[in-house]
């Protein structure tokens, strides 16, 4: 087949039609939140928005022209290197914002590095499991968690805990399907779980109603997480506990999407945002999906988790057609990672998971998580149109 | 190799898609929990957190006079409002302006009242300590930081006012009385007050002070007055501070009040009382229209509100005068000779002739005292007609004192002396009538001697009526009816006949008449394009060295031909510390009937 037909008749028309479509949707709730936000500059946001995307969407058809293996091989390691240097650059000269160090300039070094370690897994463990034996036995798992491990650790320092409980899911998810080391994968997995019970059943204990102080303290001297963390987990556990406090924004979150109802209060009469009862600086970014929600109601809220599914399943569906290893887990780690943004980001307004912060695809103003989630999915549209005959 | 390869793929496509399918399965039961299940329940949390509710009170009812003239009207005070929201949530970038620099809103708000009372040009009546108390209890509401601008400090705001956003402009219902202290006593005055609790109790929210009655109609017709208030929804951010306001329940204006007063003899009757202590009653004896009420000394309601200043009512209390005593229904005086009328009528009906004749020497003795006539060699003989135009002392201490203290007193009520007279004002006192002593109970102040009683006869002692009283009983007489007095002139006219025969009354009248042709009172009829029969009085009051005497007029008016108006009129006249009812009293009652009737010299 020739290249324009080829790369016509390949395309994953799914994928892209549910992109645009979400972004449609962000368009709309952010114009909406922005408007409430008040000023020229918020309600204008938007565009900006757009104009990222634009920009983001022109390298997406260029990257899914060219061919991924070739991306890979050429940008898949100094892309590694550079997002840690960027992520080591952001501790150190960062800018501080609401307590924590993310922005480098005009962007967020830990988006950068999520594509990049997705990309890195899928080029290093992607290639034949015989020709490269030993990065599939015990020394690969090895270098598989100092691998993932680096930008994870340095994204929990910055903090933001909501990237790392995004990325952890797809490096895990994408190690598994490449087949390396499975023990020690699962006995990994398993240790997650077992100190994430032990902190829950920890806070749980400590935050029990009627617990005195004392104990509470003492409990929690020896939890490893920020007081503001530990915070929101007990907020998870107890949602009723403290309404005006810790537990604010759940109950702002679930009031906002909850009283959107059946069919939603429309377009631009959100009363949570209008009224500044969502934390402001969240509106267009943590919590853009408690104004969509409010104002399109269930109906609304339905057809965007309908369109993420759709978005989730068609980039997975590449793995089905990929020519090779590397490009299966290249559409599988995309898949799982956009998954695991909307899954945290809308779970944790309806109490599903810890209140954190993270954008959600499509929808959330980060301009450079909006771009690396396209440019990643363009990496899988390459994958579908560079498949084996 | 393919196949193999194509095999995983699919294995881990399905492995995948199923976490993805749960997971998006869970957050959509989540998600119908809340927006389908609890909706109600979200919507009402919304609600009770988003709202304040806030009582407006509607426009307050204005106070006429008959022929529509403003007695009480409302216009609008302009203040300056801040509004707490703009502060609160201005964003960042904003604060760079020098009037907005601050890390609070209490810093915001307080530089930027700064910067605005240049412009203003007084400095704002609020310190940091009443924003601070504002933004905690009354987060939601504009904050009022310049009260009554004046038009050049409104005119400076208008054309400055647009480089301080959050400022505005404010107007407020005040109460203005157009006349002036004119009918002040009648009219009354506001202050303001926290309004009355709703009577279902459902009053929620806030309730701004209201302008309320405090004396005469405004008090006595307070709450007919004030219409129905109205309530105004405030949606509030996280914070409490507004994001929106609207009316919910408008207020409605309360129905206006048209009095029975007439202008002209209002205006005749204050400026007869210039410069003395007194007070005038005009009234329609026909159905107890009051025409004009006047006291005197008498103040500005204008003064008094919204808030009576303390230094003007102490100034006000403290004076011996009473400025704000209304005199005409709340005054009660010893009548002195315009008494006799109604000792005369107690005679008549205990059986004495209008013919019986009794000889006046100058005075009279009863028991241990001596009761002197006005003229001091005595009138000589005289009937009860002339008695009544010479005012003699002793013919009436002589006719009261056979008619006997209790058929005495029994008269003065069927004038209804002792009681109030039911006009609608709060000021209307009853006055007294000495009871006459029984055998065993002796209520103090009865009339227990010879003395006692000759002292009644004649209007002195312990009798004690009000002008307003004294115009009623001369309208009685004039009409034969005794009217209830009233101001409002939607009240129906409420009269009842007085039992006096009609013969009796026309002897009494034939005597009042003679009063004004020539006896006493001929200053009041001069020239007057009416016929008027009338009564002076002068009582002496207090004792020693503050012996004073008040002199009193009387009268009612028939017009004659050639009237300007064909309403009869019943009228009494009191000033204080006269020479006598003759000299003092009379001329003003004269004046005032030559206003309405016209005549020769008006």
């Amino acid at each position: 087949m020739t290249g324009v037909r080829a790369f016509l008749s390949r395309f994953m028309w799914v994928q892209f039609a549910a992109m645009v479509l979400l972004l449609a949707a962000g368009s709309l709730a952010l114009a909406s939140a922005g408007e409430a936000r008040g000023g020229a500059v918020m309600a204008g946001k938007w565009k900006d928005a757009l104009a990222t995307a634009a920009f983001a969407f022109a390298a997406y058809f260029a990257i899914a022209s060219v061919d991924y293996r070739k991306l890979l091989r050429l940008f898949a390691l100094p892309g590694y290197i550079f997002s840690v240097v960027l992520l080591v650059l952001v501790l150190v000269a960062g800018s501080e914002q609401f307590g924590g160090k993310r922005w480098l300039w005009f962007f967020q070094p830990a988006e950068v590095a999520k594509l990049c370690l997705v990309a890195f897994i899928a080029w290093f463990w992607g290639g034949d499991r015989e020709k490269d034996r030993w990065r599939f036995g015990f020394a690969g798992f090895a270098f598989a968690v100092a691998v993932a491990g680096i930008p994870c650790v340095l994204i929990l320092v910055e903090p933001d805990l909501g990237s790392v409980m995004a990325l952890a899911p797809a490096c895990l998810a994408m190690l598994l399907c490449a087949g390396v080391w499975r023990k020690g994968l699962l006995a990994l997995l398993a240790a997650a779980a077992v100190s994430a019970a032990a902190v829950l059943g920890a806070v749980h204990e400590a935050y029990r109603p009627g617990t005195p102080p004392e104990k509470t303290a003492a409990i929690m001297r020896y939890v490893p997480l920020r007081r503001h963390q530990a915070m929101r987990v007990k907020t998870f556990l107890f949602p009723e506990s403290d309404p005006l406090g810790a537990g604010y924004n759940l109950r702002q979150s679930k009031m906002a999407l909850g009283s959107g109802g059946a069919r939603g209060k429309g377009w631009r009469r959100g009363e949570s945002v209008r009224r500044r009862l969502l934390p402001p600086m969240g509106v267009m970014n943590d919590f853009i999906f408690c104004v969509w929600a409010e104002e399109t109601g269930f109906a609304g809220s339905a057809v965007l988790i309908a369109l993420y599914a759709l978005l989730c399943a068609s980039t997975a569906r590449a793995a089905i057609v990929a020519r090779d290893g590397s490009g299966r887990l290249l559409a599988l780690g995309m898949a799982t990672l956009v998954f695991a943004h909307v899954y945290v980001n809308t779970g944790m307004t309806v109490g599903l998971v810890p209140i954190t912060g993270l954008p959600l695809p499509f929808m959330s103003l980060g301009r450079t998580f909006l771009a690396t989630t396209v440019l990643g999915l363009g990496l899988v549209q390459s994958v579908s149109i560079h498949r084996e005959e | 190799m393919k196949v193999e390869r194509r095999a995983e793929g699919v294995l881990q496509f399905c492995a995948l898609v199923s976490v993805f399918a749960a997971g998006f399965a869970a957050v959509l039961v989540r998600f119908k929990e809340e927006q389908i299940d609890h909706v109600a329940e979200h919507r009402a949390a919304m609600a009770s957190q988003s709202y304040r509710y806030e009582r407006v009170s509607g426009e307050r009812g204005r106070i006429f006079a008959r022929g529509m003239e403003t007695l009480a009207g409302n216009s609008a005070a302009v203040d300056i409002v801040m509004d707490p929201a703009f502060f609160a949530t201005m964003p960042r970038f904003a604060r760079s302006a020098p009037q907005y620099a601050g890390d609070t809103p209490e810093d915001r708000m307080l530089a930027a009242m700064q910067m605005v009372s240049a412009v203003v040009g007084r400095p704002a009546e609020i310190d940091a300590a009443k924003v601070r108390r504002h933004l905690k209890t009354e987060t939601s509401r504009p904050m009022t930081v310049w009260r009554n601008l004046t038009v050049a400090e409104l005119a400076r705001f208008v054309e400055h006012g647009d480089a301080f956003p959050g400022f505005a402009t404010a107007s407020r219902q005040t109460r203005t009385y157009p006349q002036g202290s004119l009918a002040a006593h009648v009219v009354g005055r506001t202050g303001r007050d926290a309004p009355p609790p709703a009577p279902d109790g459902s009053g929620r929210g806030f309730a701004e002070m209201e302008i309320c009655g405090r004396d005469g109609l405004e008090l006595q017709y307070d709450e007919y007055l004030r219409g129905e208030p109205g309530e105004v929804r405030t949606a509030v951010d996280a914070r409490g501070f507004a994001t929106r306001r609207e009316v919910v329940d408008f207020p409605r204006k309360g129905p206006d009040l048209v009095l029975e007063l007439d202008m002209s003899l209002q205006r005749a009757a204050e400026s007869q009382l210039k410069g003395v202590k007194g007070a005038i009653v005009v009234l329609d004896p026909r159905d107890g229209a009051v025409r004009a009420m006047a006291s005197s000394p008498s103040f500005d309601p204008n003064d008094c509100t919204p808030v009576f200043p303390k230094a003007l009512y102490d100034k006000y209390a403290s004076d011996p005068a009473k400025p704000l005593f209304n005199r005409a229904a709340g005054g009660t005086y010893a009548p002195g000779s315009t008494f006799k009328p109604a000792t005369a009528l107690a005679a008549l009906a205990s059986g004495f002739a209008p013919e019986y004749v009794y000889e006046c020497t100058g005075a009279y003795g009863a028991g241990d005292m001596r009761i002197r006539c006005a003229r001091t060699w005595g009138h000589g003989e005289l009937d009860l007609v002339h008695a009544i135009c010479e005012s003699c002392n002793p013919y009436f201490c002589e006719i009261g004192v056979k008619t006997g203290a209790r058929a005495l007193a029994e008269e003065a009520k069927k004038f209804g002396f002792g009681e109030k007279t039911g006009i609608d004002l709060p000021a209307d006192a009853s006055g007294s009538v000495p009871e006459p002593a029984d055998g065993g109970a002796d209520p103090a102040g009865a009339v227990r001697r010879v003395g006692d009683v000759a002292q009644v006869s004649i209007g002195q002692g312990r009798l004690l009526v009000t002008p307003l009283q004294l115009a009623r009983m001369v309208g009685a007489i004039g009409t034969g009816w005794l009217c209830t007095p009233r101001l409002n002139a939607a009240l129906p006219a409420v009269r009842k006949a007085l039992d006096v025969p009609k013969a009796d009354l026309d002897a009494v009248r034939k005597g009042m008449f003679m009063v004004v042709e020539r006896g006493s009172g001929v200053a009041a009829g001069a020239g007057v394009a009416a016929r008027v029969a009338g009564k002076t009085g002068t009582a002496q009051v207090g004792a020693g060295t503050h012996r004073r005497k008040n002199t009193l007029f009387v009268a009612y008016a028939t017009p004659a031909a050639g009237a300007r108006r064909a309403e009869p009129l019943a009228l009494a006249v009191i000033v204080e510390d006269g020479e006598t009812g003759g000299a003092t009293a009379a001329p003003r009652a004269g004046a005032i009937l030559r206003e309405f009737y016209g005549g020769e010299g008006a």
